[in-house]
């Protein structure tokens, strides 16, 4: 056998031995599973904070004239608000979190490639998060999430913080890239082919580049925004001959492709969800993987599709709308697919699923709304309203926040070996879906009667929908609490789930829950595809996996 | 051998990894050097942009840089960066001792660039009154991207040493030594962006 064959400091140099203490274990853990679950906590813990700022907003936009906190509070708190949920929450949770929870058990691996590397992208995150929070007690950034000079040049000192909070995120991002690229390209299992593996890992491995390479542009207008402030050195300042649009250049070529680092591990998670509950094998695998691709790179050509005001030259503003528009395409093969996937499936409605339905309906009308955006002539007329506040949390909240919980139902019993309780999960839902909607719908129309966004008080008119916006979000902050309910109750009450309660075929349900921290006993081989329904399963080499033999290298552990 | 072709086979293959092997860490240092690359591409991108969109360049007031100094300060980091080449072909072919040599030779040129560049920084700032924050765009673009290349020289030059005393320690041997690899791979990195910056700055 080739095992044998293996020398010294093969396999059995391969399989560390199991890391004791608290510490080790669970604090600065080497073990993907382990930090992938650090950073989904962490993450949670930055949504609570992010999402009472959100309701400090709903609350201030109940009376026309506000009054709940002072404008300048205001200004900072949706700042904060945009900025933590994008970098602290939904990047981080789909990124460092289920992708490395998940995506090195589907491909047969021990572990990421860089161990260490990963840990310490781990840690840099919160301590990063914190410094983002913390710009409040100096004066939190007041520009909005994009942060447009000059305003974040007049910003408060907490506007450097935030500068570099975000600045350490990125370098905590890449750092994640670069471990799932090599990860993914050199530590397949043996007959993991490329279009042998399953879509989360293709979600995974079409994000990665994009997080190595546009959160570096990034980094470079962070630092020189940071400098200009701190030491005056002018690049955005106008008096000075700087430029305020080249930061809108260098912020929207990272901050566009950044919205598919949002939503492509989002389209992973649905690709796994959507072929198990519907018990069919996924429609048109080829054409879901190799669409991510695609809109992985046209993503890095339409950032000025923001722009449309700024004051673009014409003969450039074209071709970006017309990009944008290309972009719809792969995308609509997505939609598609799925929508195909579902056609007379045996459809299973566990909570997981109906999040990932739900996902299909709410990206689908996000997407349309993008379209519309794309268009110049409709652009001109919405930017800077009510309805781009629509139109991003149609796919932020409705597209990423409903692939996280559809996530989180659908591997909470990977991660703790329970399942999420589904009455609770069902009330989670619909609550979340009516809130959601609630909430966000009425912004569309909001902003083409032309309701300013990131003002602190509006028209007289429009306060019944503002009203009804507001109070539909209570629902929705409502049902994340019984979603965070679900969750510790479950960790100690849930029904035991079993390897694979769900009768999902990828490879990281063929193994315990929780898995051994070194995930496989035995390396498997693969034969094909995941998504063969009919087909006994593709794998070979996991008979021992769940009995109870010991791990090769406890024989040979040094 | 393709992962793929193992499995084609049916046999069971190599098992995967846990340790980080020099491929794995080779591809991950490029990855690296890919993502540090855009970070200039970006700054190269903010100092054209600014350029084109004033009142010509040099910007009033300021003069052209010295094309002459700043040609032979080049000569020299390209220098250096044959030197660092010849280092680890030497160490591939077990000549150790011309290594060591190489390698030294590939610190002091570093040294050396780094030196000539604070000369022209000296005489920019004292004597022409250029400085990082009071020239306009000229001050900043100019001091910004020289200076993260300089720190890039400078980061270098240190690891290089490193390599020296790792190197007279017995670290790496003739089928271990990924760090040498990465630091040829990273000092021409490094020469490759003065390229960039030289002809950007200096030429056009």
């Amino acid at each position: 056998m080739a095992v044998a064959a293996i020398p010294a400091g093969g396999i059995a140099g391969h399989i560390h031995p199991e890391p004791q203490g608290f510490v080790r274990r669970y604090v600065f853990s080497l073990d993907h599973k382990i930090i992938g679950i650090q950073y989904i906590i962490t993450a949670f813990v930055f949504m609570v904070l992010a999402g009472l700022l959100a309701e400090v907003i709903r609350t201030q936009l109940l009376n026309a004239n506000g009054g709940f906190v002072a404008p300048d509070t205001y200004n900072e708190v949706y700042s904060v608000h945009g900025s933590a949920m994008v970098w602290l929450v939904i990047i981080p949770l789909l990124t460092g979190g289920f992708g490395n929870l998940v995506f090195p058990l589907q491909i047969g691996a021990r572990d990421v490639a860089f161990p260490w590397l990963n840990m310490l992208s781990f840690w840099i995150f919160p301590v990063a998060g914190l410094m983002l929070f913390s710009s409040f007690l100096m004066g939190a950034p007041t520009a909005g999430w994009m942060e447009y000079p000059p305003v974040s040049l007049q910003g408060a000192a907490g506007t450097s913080m935030w500068a570099a909070a975000i600045f350490l995120v990125g370098v905590s991002s890449t750092m994640t890239g670069i471990n799932f690229v090599v990860t993914i390209l050199k530590m397949r299992a043996p007959g993991m082919t490329f279009t042998r593996m399953p879509l989360f890992v293709w979600g995974q491995f079409a994000t990665a580049p994009l997080l190595m390479i546009a959160t570096t542009a990034l980094a470079a207008a962070l630092a020189a925004l940071f400098i200009e402030r701190q030491f005056g050195v002018p690049f955005f300042d106008p008096t000075k001959g700087g430029s305020p649009v080249m930061w809108q250049h260098m912020f929207w070529f990272y901050s566009h492709p950044a919205v598919y680092i949002m939503i492509l591990p989002a389209f992973g998670i649905i690709s796994e969800v959507l072929p198990t509950f519907s018990r069919k094998p996924i429609f048109g695998y080829k054409l879901i993987a190799f669409s991510s691709m695609a809109i992985a790179l046209a993503g890095f050509m339409v950032w000025a599709h923001h722009m449309f005001t700024s004051g673009l030259a014409p003969f450039l503003q074209v071709p970006f709308m017309i990009i944008t528009f290309v972009i719809g395409v792969p995308t609509g093969i997505k939609i598609f697919s799925w929508t195909a996937t579902l056609w007379r499936g045996k459809i299973h409605y566990t909570t997981a699923m109906l999040f990932a339905i739900g996902f299909v309906g709410l990206f689908t009308l996000g997407g349309i709304t993008g379209i519309f955006l794309a268009a110049i002539p409709f652009d001109l007329h919405v930017h800077g309203t009510y309805f781009i506040v629509g139109h991003i949390h149609y796919v932020l909240v409705g597209g990423s926040l409903m692939g996280v919980f559809a996530g989180m139902y659908y591997w909470f019993p990977k991660m703790s070996g329970r399942l999420l309780n589904e009455t609770l999960g069902k009330l989670h839902f619909w609550l979340f879906f009516i809130g959601f909607n609630g909430t966000f719908i009425p912004m569309h129309w909001l902003g083409m009667l032309g309701m300013p966004r990131e003002v602190a008080t509006y028209d007289p008119q429009f306060t019944f929908w503002n009203r009804f916006e507001s109070f539909s979000s209570y629902l929705m902050t409502f049902a994340i609490l019984i979603f965070f309910v679900n969750v510790l109750w479950s960790i100690r009450n849930g029904k035991r789930s079993g390897p694979n309660p769900w009768g999902a075929r990828t490879l990281e349900w063929q193994i315990p829950s929780p898995p051994n921290y070194y995930n496989f006993k035995h390396i498997p081989t693969i034969y094909g595809l995941p998504y063969d329904f009919s087909q006994p399963l593709p794998y070979k080499g996991l008979e021992d996996e769940l009995t109870d033999s010991p791990p090769p290298a406890a024989a040979g552990a040094h | 051998m393709s992962v793929a072709a193992i499995g084609a086979d049916g046999h069971d293959g190599v098992d995967q990894l846990y340790v980080e092997t020099r491929e794995l860490r080779l591809q991950g240092f490029l990855l690296f050097l890919i993502s540090d690359c855009v970070l200039f591409s970006s700054f190269i991108f903010a100092y054209l942009y600014l350029r084109n969109s004033g009142q010509g360049w040099p910007p009033p007031g300021i003069q052209r840089l010295d094309v002459a100094f700043a040609a032979w300060n080049s000569v020299v980091l390209f220098g250096s960066g044959a030197t660092m080449h010849y280092a680890l072909e030497n160490f591939k072919h077990g000549n150790f001792i011309r290594y060591m040599w190489f390698l030294l030779a590939t610190i002091v040129l570093g040294a050396g660039f780094l030196g000539g560049q604070a000369y022209e920084y000296n005489h920019l700032i004292f004597g022409e009154h250029v400085t990082w924050w009071g020239s306009g765009i000229f001050g900043a673009s100019f001091f910004t991207l020289t200076g993260m290349h300089g720190m890039h020289v400078f980061f270098g030059v240190c690891y290089l040493t490193v390599l020296v005393l790792q190197s007279a320690a017995g670290v790496y041997t003739k089928g271990k030594y990924f760090g040498i690899t990465a630091g040829t791979l990273y000092w021409h990195f490094v020469d490759v962006i003065w390229v960039v910056l030289f002809s950007i700055f200096y030429l056009i």
